[in-house]
C-alpha cells in the first residue's frame, strides 16, 4: 500500500491517535484514586496548618482534620473550629493570580481581628518569582497578622521579612509584584466577604 | 551510518551538546534553574521523555506518512509529557505543584523533537534510544551546574537544604530568569574555548 496516500495517511494518523489516547486515559484512570486522595490531603494540611493546628505526617493530616473539623462536609467554604481555646474560622478562597487561580485557605480568628493563617493549595504563577508565594516565609508573615479597617497591605518586596504583627503590613516577592498585588486583593476581598456575613448572620 | 555509542554520547554531552553547541530549550534553562529539586526532576523527565520518543518514532518510522511526520512526533512527545505529568501528580505531589506548568511545556522543548527528526527518523531504534537519553543527559548536566551555582547565591542552599550561614545576603538576582542568561553565558564561553582549544591543538 502506498505510504503517502491520503486514505493511508488519514487511517494511519487515526489509529496512531487512538492508540495513545486510549494508553492515556488507561493511565489517568488507573491514578485517579491516587491523585485525588493527594488532592484530599493537600486540603487538609492546608486547613490545619493554616488553623496552626500540629499534625505527624501527610497520612496523620486526615485523622487530625477529622477530629478538629468534624462537621466538614465536600464543598463547605467556611470551617469553624477552636484550637487551644481560641475560635477559629478558616475560609477557603479561588482568586485570580497573574496567570491563572490561585486558590487557598485564610484562617481567621472568630471576631475577624486578626489573621491565624494563610495557605496556598494551587497557584500557577512563575515559579522563582510569583511562585514564592508559596514560601514558608512568606506565608507565616501572615500568621497573627492585625487586620486594620482598610485590610491588609502587601508591600512593594525589598528582600526582608515584616516580623511585625501589629501593623496589618506584610512584605511582598522582590520581581514578583503583580502577583503580590494579587494576593493582597484576595486576601482583601475575602475579609469583607467574612465580615459581611457576619453582620449577616 | 550511525556512530558507535560511544561516539553519540559524546556528541551529546560535549562536542555537540543541546545546551552550549546547539543553543536549544534555552526557555527551561532559564526558568526552572533556581532551585536543584525541580532541575533534577524536570531533566530526568526530559531525558525519560527524549530517550521513548526517540524509540517510538525509530520503531514507527517506516510506517508514519511524510505529510503527517511532525504531527505523529509531537503526539508521541505529548504523551509520554503527559505520562509523567500523571506520575508526578500521582507519586510526587509536592514537586508536581512547584514545577506548575513546566512539565507541560516539556512538550516544547526543542531538543526531543530535534532529535526525533534529526537521527530517529534514519536510525535503528536501540540506538536511537541512547541517543536520546544522551541527549537529555547533555541537557541535564548543564543545568544542574547552573541550578547549583543559583540556588547557592540566591537563596543559599542546596536542594532546600541550608548550606551558607545566615548573615550571609542572597543574591536576589539569581533566583530571577536574568541571570540565568549571564550564567548560560559564561558556561557557553568557557566550554567553547576549550572546544576551540582542543581543535587548535590538533
Amino acid at each position: 500500500m502506498n505510504k503517502n496516500s491520503l486514505v493511508y495517511t488519514v487511517v494511519f494518523s487515526f489509529l496512531t491517535a487512538f492508540f495513545f489516547v486510549f494508553l492515556l486515559s488507561m493511565a489517568d484512570t488507573l491514578t485517579k484514586e491516587k491523585t485525588e486522595d493527594n488532592a484530599r490531603k493537600t486540603f487538609y494540611k492546608a486547613v490545619l496548618k493554616s488553623s496552626g493546628i500540629d499534625f505527624r505526617s501527610d497520612d496523620d493530616s486526615v485523622p487530625v482534620f477529622k477530629k478538629y473539623f468534624s462537621s466538614y462536609k465536600d464543598g463547605d467554604d467556611v470551617l469553624r473550629t477552636e484550637v487551644d481555646g481560641k475560635e477559629i474560622v478558616v475560609k477557603v478562597f479561588r482568586g485570580s493570580g497573574l496567570w491563572g487561580t490561585i486558590t487557598g485557605v485564610i484562617a481567621f480568628s472568630s471576631d475577624l481581628e486578626r489573621i491565624a493563617g494563610f495557605e496556598i493549595i494551587s497557584h500557577n504563577e512563575t515559579p522563582g518569582l510569583g511562585g514564592r508565594i508559596d514560601e514558608d516565609w512568606f506565608k507565616e508573615q501572615f500568621d497573627w497578622e492585625k487586620i486594620s479597617p482598610s485590610g491588609i497591605t502587601v508591600r512593594k518586596g525589598s528582600g526582608s521579612y515584616d516580623s511585625d504583627t501589629e501593623n496589618s503590613e506584610v512584605e511582598g516577592i522582590t520581581g514578583a509584584s503583580l502577583t503580590s498585588k494579587s494576593v493582597e486583593t484576595i486576601i482583601n476581598d475575602n475579609i469583607r466577604i467574612m465580615k459581611g456575613e457576619g453582620s449577616n448572620g | 551510518m550511525a556512530d558507535r555509542p560511544s561516539v553519540i554520547m559524546k556528541k551529546n554531552l560535549w562536542n555537540n551538546n543541546p545546551i552550549f553547541i546547539q543553543i536549544l530549550g534555552i526557555c527551561s534553562t532559564l526558568a526552572v534553574t533556581n532551585n536543584l529539586v525541580n532541575t533534577l526532576i524536570m531533566t530526568v523527565g526530559l531525558v525519560f521523555v527524549t530517550g521513548f520518543t526517540n524509540l517510538s518514532v525509530s520503531l514507527l518510522k517506516e510506517l508514519i506518512p511524510d505529510r503527517v511526520r511532525m504531527i505523529i512526533q509531537t503526539l508521541i512527545i505529548a504523551f509520554y509529557v503527559i505520562i509523567v505529568d500523571i506520575v508526578l501528580r500521582a507519586y510526587l505531589p509536592a514537586i508536581s505543584r512547584s514545577l506548575g506548568p513546566y512539565v507541560g511545556l516539556i512538550i516544547t522543548n526543542c531538543i526531543i523533537m530535534g532529535r526525533a527528526e534529526g537521527f530517529a527518523r534514519s536510525n535503528p531504534p536501540v540506538i536511537s534510544l541512547w541517543d536520546g537519553i544522551t541527549s537529555g543527559i547533555g541537557y541535564m548536566w548543564v543545568l544542574v551546574m547552573i541550578a547549583f551555582f543559583r540556588e547557592l547565591l540566591g537563596s543559599g542552599s542546596l536542594f532546600g537544604i541550608k548550606i551558607l550561614p545566615d548573615n550571609f545576603t542572597y543574591w536576589t538576582i539569581m533566583v530571577m530568569p536574568p541571570s540565568a542568561f549571564f550564567l548560560l553565558g559564561i558556561v557557553i564561553w568557557i566550554c567553547k574555548s576549550l572546544i576551540l582549544k582542543k581543535e587548535g591543538g590538533k
